[in-house]
């Protein structure tokens, strides 16, 4: 691709739907928590479980450790429930979605139709607030798989919501978990029953498309014992001149001999060349490897967002459990970034491995913050970390903040950084075989991510590998 | 409750009255805001207040500087003696030197601390403050032998506090060796120093801090210098020994082509707690840090690594490395660790490294099987593991020195 096209390529999911939504009143409050709760159709433990959370809120404090600090946000000018109009009495099938949608999905490149079937993924689509369609449901059906909107899983499972719902999150946990649990408003859920393997990838696309409004969706995975799935989410946002706040909490639990391995290509709008507009991601994601012999994998591609904030966890406490992170973080203009993850280690035999990368262009920053904790019951655990970062240029940077902590004489962790620019060797090795500038230097920054890239089922491989290219445009010669 | 400090200002000497006045002010400052606990970032692992508040209380300020007993000098190669007595300037004797080339004094004004407030520990340095030593090397002169500082704590401190505040100058072209050599009694006592360092053009500083045997000492150290062009620092810190010790540098690479290498060994034993926390300041090009930390962990002691490396945007071919290592021998026994990269620059080389784990089991293997006993294996590879920090200290008969005292260190561990 040349140069110029790129440029006029600058973020191509940036296009509203007009579509009427349908929105609870503005502001943060004990009625709009009722609002939600009211149009959910929720039981009443769920809406006390709601107003806890939002009791906790009065007097937790917003953060301000992280790196990228942003303009104070206006909890009272935010919409907390929109959802698009003709939803209200929900669709039985997909013909009876506003076809508008669709176009919209369609654009996004998600299979919602036939191409679903042929390329395999199940997807429950977040559009703003509310799950959209839920397709492959009775291939999963068949297998007693769960996967649904967690607001069809609170009316229909309320026994799995009540026992796990917050149980890794806890209601009290920090400020932006708290304003989640009080007013997330849909999200996924999925169940595993035991000794099943989910026969495809489950997948989710979140959608940011109504102004002035925060997404807060809620995600519980649950892979009973034996149990393996696989889940991707996406993430895509319109081009707004205001920034947009996305608070998400997604919670994981692997039982005994289970595996989670969640996937996130997030691609949210990260404002414009000068930083105006753009999303907050302000995201908690945790899962606990509660049972023996299980494993939580995390894989993230991080290109978008004004602000991304969030560092995916594993807690180690079944025996021999297995916690991974592989991640990418770009960032370009104005965007910054501050994610990694944290590994707690508390059950014997406990191994995580951690490989993060990041790339920062133009203006921007990129932080890495990770702890990695073993405890003193956490015998012969291991951890390894590796963190690399990539400079493209002398107006931004690349930060590593790691905290390693080991109360054990047993378990060995190994952490390594570093931090160095693009190999001039390597580019003018690449500029003699006829390579451009720009093609160089995509080639060898996708070399520098294969380590993460591999770790992507193959659809997103391949879109995660155009994006990776596509936002560094403009950042070299 | 009973109050934690019982300060008397009658027994501080203060040159005039705006500095009485200076020193209350100070202390107010100090009191408001308490000592640092694990709240503050920078005190995330060692909880001080938490520290103190269980080992002290109705701590008393202390105005007793009479030596009472006779310092056992160090025989095993020539230095120039400067004596300390609870942090004050007692003696000196520099006869090494060429007169005039190397002064010291003590420190009369603490005009050179004053653009700084990084924690409350300022606060009371400054409230309570009875100075300390000033030593200057004059421009071109190259020291002849070391100066050690025989840093001598007496046996009547028990539950005060000392505060005291150092300048050190090496002036254009110059070279110094340091050594601070720790030597306390039986009291349980807090000591809280701040040291300026100044190292001009081309300059070489080297600065050993060592501990002569256990003692109940609770120390906080903070140390803040600027580098010139092509200047050397290097820091060795051998403090092993103490219950509490946090070592705080920040240095300053403001000038091309200087150098910064910082290297630890310590060797913790039982109740024993030591945080090295360094800020490393990269702000022109071509400058060069390296930090290496070495810990072995026993009983119930506590390690702590705070590192940053924090390179400009102009500080381009910056070289920098970290590299923390522990041995935790006792699963009573804590490390932690905080190695930090802040980069604006693109042309860099950074890296750091931490690891921590136990003994490597392949190697005690080895050496049993080649008839060593298992306490001896053990002994040999902890000797091994920190002997490598002295590699950089080419003056052989203190290289030897320092080896001879770590092994009577290691000879202790079970």
């Amino acid at each position: 691709m040349k140069k110029e096209e790129l440029k006029n390529q600058e973020y191509k999911y940036g296009f509203t739907t007009d579509i009427e939504n349908f929105k609870a009143p503005k502001g943060l409050s004990e009625e709009t928590i009722r609002f939600i709760s009211k149009i959910k159709n929720e039981p009443k433990w769920m809406l006390e479980w709601r107003l806890k959370a939002f009791n906790r809120l009065k007097v937790l404090k917003e953060p301000n450790w992280q790196k990228p600090k942003y303009p104070k946000i206006n909890y009272q000018d935010l919409y907390y429930y929109s959802a698009p109009k003709s939803m209200k009495d929900k669709p039985k099938s997909l013909n009876e979605v506003d076809p508008k949608l669709i176009e919209t999905y369609n654009k996004l490149g998600i299979p919602l139709n036939e191409q679903k079937r042929l390329s395999g993924v199940a997807v429950d689509a977040v559009f703003d607030s509310v799950s959209v369609a839920t397709t492959f449901k009775g291939e999963l059906d068949k297998k007693g798989i769960i996967f649904c909107p967690i607001s069809e899983a609170i009316q229909k499972h309320p026994e799995l919501v009540k026992k796990y719902l917050g149980s890794v999150i806890p209601l009290s946990d920090h400020y932006f978990a708290t304003l989640n649990s009080a007013v997330f408003t849909d999200g996924s859920f999925v169940y595993i029953p035991p000794n099943t393997r989910c026969p495809m990838e489950l997948s989710t696309y979140f959608r940011i498309n109504a102004s002035e409004t925060g997404q807060f969706e809620r995600t519980l995975i649950i892979a009973d014992k034996g149990s393996y799935v696989s889940y991707l989410e996406g993430c895509t946002a319109p081009m707004r001149d205001e920034n947009q706040l996305h608070a998400a909490n997604v919670e994981l639990v692997a039982l005994d001999d289970a595996e989670i391995k969640y996937s996130t290509v997030q691609n949210w709008y990260p404002g414009d060349k000068d930083g105006v507009g753009g999303i907050y991601n302000f995201v908690t994601k945790r899962g606990a490897c509660r049972g023996k012999n299980s494993k939580i994998s995390w894989t993230q591609v991080e290109t978008g967002s004004a602000i991304t904030w969030k560092y995916p966890s594993c807690i180690l406490q079944g025996d021999n459990s297995v916690g991974e992170f592989y991640s990418i973080a770009i960032t370009n203009n104005h965007q910054k970034a501050d994610t990694g993850t944290k590994m707690v280690h508390l059950g014997k035999n406990t191994k995580s491995k951690i490989i993060s990368k990041g790339i920062s262009a133009g203006q921007a920053d990129n932080t890495y913050r990770g702890l990695v904790d073993i405890g003193a019951k956490a015998k012969n655990s291991r951890n390894y970390t590796q963190c690399d970062s990539l400079l493209m240029g002398n107006k931004c940077g690349a930060h590593t903040v790691p905290y390693i902590r080991n109360k054990n004489s047993s378990s060995t962790i190994e952490h390594e950084a570093t931090t160095s620019k693009i190999n001039e060797d390597q580019l003018f090795y690449c500029n003699q075989r006829g390579l451009n500038q720009e093609e160089a230097v995509s080639l060898i920054v996708n070399g520098f991510c294969k380590e993460v890239l591999q770790q992507l089922p193959m659809e997103f491989a391949v879109e995660a590998q155009k994006l990776v290219s596509i936002s560094l445009e403009g950042s070299v010669g | 409750m009973e109050q934690l400090f019982n300060i008397d200002f009658k027994r501080i000497n203060s040159s005039n009255d705006k500095e009485a006045a200076d020193r209350k002010k100070n202390f107010e400052l100090f009191l408001k805001r308490g000592l640092p606990n694990k709240k503050n970032e920078n005190w995330k692992f060692s909880d001080l207040n938490y520290i103190i508040s269980k080992n002290f209380k109705n701590i008393r300020n202390n105005d007793e500087y009479k030596l009472d007993e006779q310092i056992e000098s160090i025989h095993d190669f020539d230095h120039n003696k400067v004596i300390l007595v609870n942090g004050s300037l007692k003696s000196y004797d520099l006869n090494f030197e060429e007169k005039e080339k190397v002064k010291i004094e003590t420190l009369k004004s603490l005009e050179d601390f004053h653009d700084q407030s990084k924690n409350n520990l300022d606060y009371l340095n400054k409230a309570l403050s009875i100075g300390g030593f000033n030593l200057e090397v004059q421009q071109n002169y190259k020291c002849k032998k070391p100066i050690i500082i025989y840093n001598y704590f007496t046996a009547n401190l028990n539950n005060k506090i000392i505060n005291n505040s150092n300048k050190i100058k090496v002036s254009q072209n110059s070279e110094l060796t340091l050594i601070e050599y720790n030597i306390g009694e039986k009291s349980k006592f807090v000591k809280n120093t701040f040291e300026k360092i100044y190292i001009d053009k081309g300059a070489v500083f080297k600065n050993i801090i060592l501990q002569k045997k256990k003692f109940n000492g609770y120390f906080y150290k903070n140390i803040s210098g600027i580098q010139d062009y092509n200047s050397s620092y290097q820091n060795f810190i051998l403090s092993s020994g103490l219950k509490f010790n946090k070592i705080e540098i920040d240095m300053i690479l403001e000038k091309e082509k200087s150098s910064c290498h910082i290297l630890s060994g310590l060797n913790l034993s039982k109740e024993e707690h030591q945080e090295i926390k360094t800020q490393i300041n990269h702000l022109a090009p071509n400058c060069k840090s390296y930090q290496k930390i070495k810990n072995v962990l026993e009983s119930d002691s506590k390690g702590v690594y705070q590192g940053k490396i924090f390179v400009k945007d102009i500080a381009q071919k910056t070289d920098a490395y970290q590299l923390s290592k522990a041995l935790i021998l006792n699963d009573q026994a804590e490390f932690n660790a905080k190695p930090e990269l802040e980069i604006y620059a693109d042309d860099v080389k950074c890296s750091h490294g931490s690891s921590s784990g136990s003994i490597d089991e392949e190697a005690i293997h080895y050496l049993m099987t080649r008839g060593i006993e298992f306490r001896e294996a053990k002994k040999l590879l902890i000797k091994g593991f920190l002997n490598e920090i002295f590699d950089n200290i080419p003056e052989e008969k203190i290289r030897t020195f320092l080896e001879k005292s770590i092994a009577v260190q290691i000879d202790e561990i079970r």
